[in-house]
């Protein structure tokens, strides 16, 4: 009796790991692609998720939108948001010292997080959706309503950029500027206005993640921080070479960390993820940073 | 630190400078001392605040600005101070005034388990690290028993009036800011401090060179480890009371760096110049925060992070090298090598 508890408990878990699994994996993906793509860090990509929730929080309560729709538009909202960062910024950044590039993604950072707390308060909030509590039962395993909608809304755009990189003259010319910017350039490529639609494309995997990130776990401006360990722990374990890797890794990820939830009680989840980002980053970090090629 | 090498000027005005600058020195260090008894409780409060974040910024600076590696991760050296006072004075009965070197203790053996690692990642990685590796600390201080859990730790009052208590911690910081600023003007004038400049400069041919960088660089974390560790355990007894997310907060962390960095990385001077003008602007924009009008009501405090960030994204893109990169500048000489 105890084991069959346990036994479809584990399943559970397993299945609920692999549905967060795929939303870690968005909202690793703009985090992979300015690092594999322009070289750079950038430790704001937790706070354009933070802002991706808080735009589905505005919609729902202002115009009743649904977190589905929300998600449609955050993608060209975002973009934008993406693009202006990108111009007014990151074009700086990319051409300065590795550290100051560093410097002024966490003044960002600080700057959004900050600007977010003045707008919504540090008061935790949720998605109250009308099916918010939804569960469906499926063979005896409970499987809540939102969290599978986020991870089909996750994987449809996984999908998505995966085929764009892969099939798409844009994408094409992206894997060359990921491979070798100075030859891309050379052949005739235009690296810069590259690297804005890969900010921009990156910023909107962010806002999308932050929405259905938003329909899981409650948000507030400050418990970013996570997801940031979260995504970058995706990326180094996934590696910058393709997005099927990194789709492996935050599956990886999602499956540790509803186990370990099992296993443990809740607070050691943190304590687990923070320590095998320790470990991995220690073991490939700078790999991670050796390894400029991209083959996507 | 090329001022002291390229310059060929004559030794007399060098020893003359000397002069005038340790007797300005020694000038500005009486003022502080004898205005700890002077000025009224709120500015002793305000000015040990100060002298504190100069304490830690220096110590940061000497990893952090000479050698280049930016520790996003100051506050857990700084926690575990905190709390090695805490947890020693309040369950071990260890007296206080022992607890403090023992805190600075503390806080080098972690830096030693945990950033020697973390000193064979560069650049951007580093800072990762350490940024992760002082969530962990404070996830790790906020679930054990030992540690008080969440609810934190009471410290023990010291046994006098409020404003003498004040006094106190003045002096205290005051001491310690004097010692570690000395410890920084020393550092950036010897071969410790040249090496940690060429590891900044460019670290694979220095080491080429015969810099010892690996062992130099630790040398240098754990120095300012200890710092930090004893300004947290002082910190601790200041405010009575600690407790995970005040103590471990990013907050601490960015704020060493962003003074730091406006004041000018890898100068002595730069700490001293920095802390101070952050932290008054910081208390300049709390009293604007009063007074201006914000989309109808008032200004909430947290105004003033918005405000520290544009400076860190501002300074970083146009005045890297800070107060101290512009007055050198003016003053025609050059900052690197």
């Amino acid at each position: 009796m105890l084991t069959t508890i346990s036994l479809s408990l584990l399943v559970q878990a397993l299945v609920n790991g692999l549905l967060l699994g795929l939303v870690y994996t968005l909202i690793s993906l703009g985090l992979s692609l300015t690092l594999g793509i322009m070289g750079v860090v950038n430790v704001a990509h937790s706070t354009l998720i933070m802002l991706g929730s808080y735009l589905a929080l505005e919609l729902l309560q202002r115009l009743g939108l649904d977190p589905i729709i929300s998600a449609v538009i955050a993608v060209p909202v975002f973009f934008l948001i993406g693009v202006l960062l990108e111009r007014l910024l990151i074009s700086h950044v990319a051409r300065a010292s590795q550290t100051t590039g560093l410097l002024v993604l966490f003044g960002v950072l600080v700057v959004i997080e900050g600007a977010a707390i003045l707008r919504w308060t540090t008061d935790t909030q949720v998605l109250s959706v009308s099916y918010i509590n939804a569960s469906l039962t499926l063979a005896g395993i409970a499987i809540a309503v939102p969290r599978l909608i986020a991870a089909a809304i996750a994987l449809v755009l996984v999908l998505l950029l995966d085929t764009f990189l892969r099939s798409t003259l844009y994408g094409k010319a992206i894997r060359a500027m990921a491979q070798n910017r100075d030859a891309a350039r050379i052949s005739g490529i235009d690296t810069d206005r590259l690297s804005l639609l890969v900010f921009g494309l990156a910023t909107a995997t962010a806002g999308v993640g932050g929405v259905v990130l938003a329909m899981i776990f409650p948000f507030d401006p400050q418990d970013h921080y996570r997801w940031l360990a979260w995504a970058f722990l995706v990326v180094v374990i996934g590696g910058l070479g393709s997005i099927r890797n990194t789709l492996l890794a935050g599956l990886l990820i999602g499956l540790i960390e509803t186990v370990s939830s099992v296993l443990f009680p809740f607070q050691y989840v943190y304590f687990i993820v923070y320590l095998l980002l320790v470990v991995t980053l220690l073991v490939r970090g700078q790999g991670l940073a050796g390894s400029q090629s991209r083959a996507l | 630190m090329s001022s002291v090498l390229l310059e060929r000027g004559r030794a007399r005005t060098r020893w003359r400078r000397w002069l005038y600058g340790g007797l300005g020195a020694a000038a500005a260090v009486g003022l502080l001392a004898v205005l700890g008894v002077l000025i009224p409780l709120d500015w002793v409060t305000t000015l040990s605040a100060v002298f504190m974040y100069i304490l830690l910024a220096e110590g940061w600076n000497i990893l952090g600005g000479y050698a280049g590696y930016l520790n996003f991760g100051m506050v857990t050296f700084f926690g575990v101070g905190a709390y090695t006072a805490g947890v020693l004075c309040t369950q071990y009965n260890v007296h206080p005034l022992l607890t403090i070197p023992l805190a600075g203790i503390m806080a080098t053996v972690v830096a030693l388990l945990v950033g020697v690692p973390a000193l064979r990642l560069r650049g951007v990685y580093f800072a990762i690290l350490t940024l992760i590796i002082s969530f962990l600390t404070q996830v790790l201080v906020t679930n054990l028993d030992i540690t008080g859990g969440a609810s934190g730790i009471y410290m023990p009052s010291l046994p006098f009036d409020p404003f003498t208590n004040e006094q106190i911690f003045y002096y205290a910081f005051l001491g310690l800011m004097l010692l570690a600023v000395l410890l920084a003007f020393i550092i950036e004038h010897s071969r410790f401090g040249y090496a940690l400049v060429a590891i900044r400069e460019d670290e694979d041919p220095a080491e080429i060179l015969g810099v010892r960088t690996t062992w130099l660089k630790t040398q240098a974390l754990l120095l300012g480890a200890f710092l930090a560790g004893v300004a947290g355990a002082i910190y601790a007894f200041h405010t009575s009371y600690i407790e995970p997310q005040g103590t471990f907060s990013l907050d601490i962390s960015i704020d060493v760096v962003l003074m730091s960095l406006v004041g000018g990385l890898g100068t002595w001077q730069g700490p001293v110049i920095g802390v101070p003008l952050m932290l008054v602007t910081a208390q300049v924009l709390r009293i604007l925060a009063g007074e201006l009008p914000f989309f109808g009501s008032t200004i909430p405090p947290e105004f003033d992070r918005v405000v520290f960030g544009i400076i860190l994204i501002l300074v970083a893109l146009l005045a890297p090298y800070g107060v101290m990169g512009l007055v050198r500048r003016v003053r025609g000489r050059r900052l690197t090598v």
